[in-house]
């Protein structure tokens, strides 16, 4: 017995490598798993606030105001641009519902919102960006980001004052999109490792893809609306699946130097998800 | 006591600098400095392992919770402790006594400080980015992580150290 306690205290120091180590693993499997994130936001509660400060401190340095007016300049005219509207006939029905003054037969379908960045990965294999407004200022979950240059990614869940991401640059995310010219409607999807390249999938193999081509959103989530540049096709190759095409894309935004993202409300998307609720699946 | 005020200070220092300034710091888009590894690495090495290693993994989990990677900068630094003092005495040889309290440029020299640096940011480095990335899936660009990385780490604190302790004219 002696000898038991003995080895154990010229070892304790062993012993508590082993447990560290452990528990440092526990919580870096933990953090991986979606439903764990609970996990996180005790953290981004304390850490949240001190980072808001500090990020709030650099913007003063980077001609702030300036920028704040731009930005909200650009984001009174991109609210005008045609894809925000639905188009409707001139009937009964139609002048029953709400009009927009500027385009009488026209129905806003979108709106938006911007915020700032204030927590952004981009090496890792699950990568979140965290923005400076929450439900207070009228932040709800789904609603599509996107940066200056192109398509960011989904807003997945809201806090009181910040509200956390899922960019395009995590597996989860699957982004609805068409090759511009052709029309085709394939899924953008990302694949850890280099964060400028993402995949679009589901293209058949009989159609013709130019390298160059656009890569726009569709608009059949009910998220993103239509024409939205994701990025731009990389490299075209027949993949190992025979049926479809395996069709590298550039994607357009830098999420390595992103700093204001602009957020998109679809109006009327409790509406569209109810009438999506009565699909029937296979 | 004057040494464990210095060592706690050094401590807060390196770690805010490592939290506001070099975690975000992404030359060529993926090589981040480990700044806090200073601190680690110049920690008395008579420190009995098992209070080094709570440094250790406290201070990963410091940079941890500010960087939103919980586990990965805990379980690096937490082996870079446990390594520690194997490679010292590697490297110390046969002249065990020489030293062996301060790790600095005025009492090591050159080779020394450079392989003791280098050897652990590499470390360092390689856990921390396999610990990221989790899998071997893209082993090529993680590896090119992990080079730029340690490289740009060990850059650093070497150029930190010799600023810092200059090396004595030779006696």
């Amino acid at each position: 017995m002696n000898n038991l306690i003995e080895f154990f205290r010229k070892n304790f120091h062993f012993f508590l490598f082993a447990v560290l180590l452990v528990v440092s693993l526990v919580m870096l499997g933990k953090s991986l798993a979606y439903s764990e994130y609970k996990f996180a936001k005790v953290f981004q509660s304390t850490v949240g606030p001190i980072q808001k400060s500090w990020s709030e401190m650099i913007h003063r340095f980077s001609l702030g105001q300036e920028n704040e007016d731009l930005v909200r300049q650009n984001m009174a005219l991109m609210r005008e641009q045609s894809n925000m509207f639905m188009e409707k006939e001139d009937t009964v029905l139609s002048m029953m519902s709400e009009t927009d003054s500027l385009h009488p037969k026209s129905v806003r379908l979108y709106d938006y919102t911007y915020a700032h960045v204030i927590y952004n990965t981009t090496d890792q294999a699950f990568n979140y960006i965290i923005i400076d407004k929450g439900q207070r200022d009228g932040i709800c979950r789904d609603m599509a980001v996107t940066g200056p240059k192109g398509v960011v990614g989904v807003v997945s869940d809201v806090s009181n004052n910040f509200a956390s991401i899922i960019s395009i640059l995590h597996p989860d995310s699957r982004i609805s999109a068409i090759v511009s010219p052709i029309n085709q409607v394939g899924t953008v999807v990302w694949e850890s490792g280099d964060p400028s390249v993402a995949y679009l999938e589901n293209i058949p193999q009989h159609l013709e893809i130019n390298i160059g081509d656009s890569v726009l959103t569709s608009g059949y989530s009910n998220i993103f609306p239509k024409g939205l540049l994701v990025g731009t096709v990389k490299e075209v190759s027949v993949g190992k699946n025979a049926s479809f095409l395996t069709i590298k894309v550039k994607l357009a935004t830098d999420f390595k130097r992103l700093n204001t993202v602009y957020l998109i409300e679809n109006l009327y998307k409790s509406e569209l998800d109810t009438l999506k609720a009565n699909f029937k699946d296979e | 006591m004057n040494n464990v005020l210095s060592n706690i200070l050094r401590f807060a220092v390196v770690l805010v600098l490592q939290v506001f300034i070099c975690s975000n710091i992404h030359l060529f888009g993926f090589a981040t400095p480990a700044l806090y590894l200073l601190a680690l690495l110049l920690l008395p090495l008579e420190l009995p392992k098992s209070v080094q290693y709570l440094i250790g993994f406290a201070a990963g989990f410091v940079v941890d919770m500010f960087a939103y990677t919980y586990g990965v900068n805990m379980a690096a630094s937490l082996i870079v402790m446990f390594v520690r003092p194997y490679l010292v005495k590697l490297l110390n040889g046969r002249n065990t006594t020489e030293g062996v309290d301060r790790p600095v440029p005025g009492v090591k020299d050159t080779k020394w400080m450079f392989t003791y640096v280098i050897v652990l940011s590499f470390l360092h480095q390689f856990f921390v980015v396999m610990l990221e990335a989790h899998s071997f899936r893209h082993f090529g660009y993680s590896l090119m992580a992990i080079v730029a990385d340690s490289v740009f780490t060990a850059f650093v604190l070497l150029c930190v150290l010799y600023i810092f302790y200059p090396a004595r004219k030779t006696r």
